[in-house]
């Protein structure tokens, strides 16, 4: 699974660190990490949530063109 | 009963999952082991010794087929058809009767005994496996179509 710079950009993009995101969405600096990572697909519900404390939307951080 | 809050996250959780399948398969086959050396230890004579692994092993078979069966899963790569129960029926009664065979070689030095042990074992593995196999099979497919009619329901609320 790829890297998803898209989010690590955004939540740069907030200022926020890893463990700062994570507690916005109730999760682990771990799962933030291995999302940014691509070693962990995360499901609707967390993807929903991250995208809200981002205020962005699910394409801008989770759609990629020409993904196999 | 209080709901008390996971103190897990969903990756967590799906790692936690992934360590309890590990070690369930860990368990499982590792207690077929145990069985197996404990035969060649006691002999076929003395089972009471090996009673209560084979009591736990039989709990944790049920419960892996029954939950299955009742979720409408059958197996990941093998498809629930006559070619595929055969095969698997094949397999396991060829181990058991090599098993059996051998701890007769070992325990009574007896190559005739050896060859009556596989022989009958072999037949009567392979009928049991076969059988239940097929019964399975066919719940399987009984409840996979009961499941797909409730989910198809569902879809039109």
């Amino acid at each position: 699974m790829a890297k998803n710079l898209k989010l690590k950009a955004a939540r740069a993009g907030h200022d926020l660190s890893q463990q700062q995101l994570a507690e916005l969405v109730g999760v682990s600096r771990q799962t933030i990490n291995a999302i940014e990572k691509g070693e962990y697909n995360p499901t609707i519900k967390l993807c929903r949530a991250i995208c809200r404390a981002l205020d962005v939307t699910l394409n801008d951080l989770f759609w990629e063109e020409n993904e196999e | 009963m209080k709901n008390v809050k996971s103190n897990l996250d969903e990756m967590q959780e799906a790692k936690l999952l992934q360590i309890e399948h590990n070690g369930c398969w860990l368990a499982f086959w590792g207690l077929l082991a145990a069985i197996v050396a404990q035969l060649f230890i006691f002999g076929m004579e003395n089972f009471r010794y090996l009673a209560g692994e084979w009591v736990v092993f039989m709990a944790l078979a049920v419960y892996l087929g029954e939950a299955c069966l009742r979720s409408g899963i059958w197996d990941r790569r093998l498809k629930a058809d006559r070619k595929t129960n055969l095969i698997v029926s094949l397999v396991a009664s060829v181990a058991a009767g090599l098993i059996l065979g051998a701890v007769a070689l070992v325990r009574y030095h007896s190559v005739s005994g050896a060859v009556a042990g596989f022989v009958i074992c072999f037949a009567a593995v392979f009928a049991g496996c076969f059988l239940l196999l097929s019964l399975t099979a066919r719940e399987y497919k009984k409840k996979l179509a009961k499941l797909e009619d409730e989910s198809g329901e569902n879809e039109s609320d």
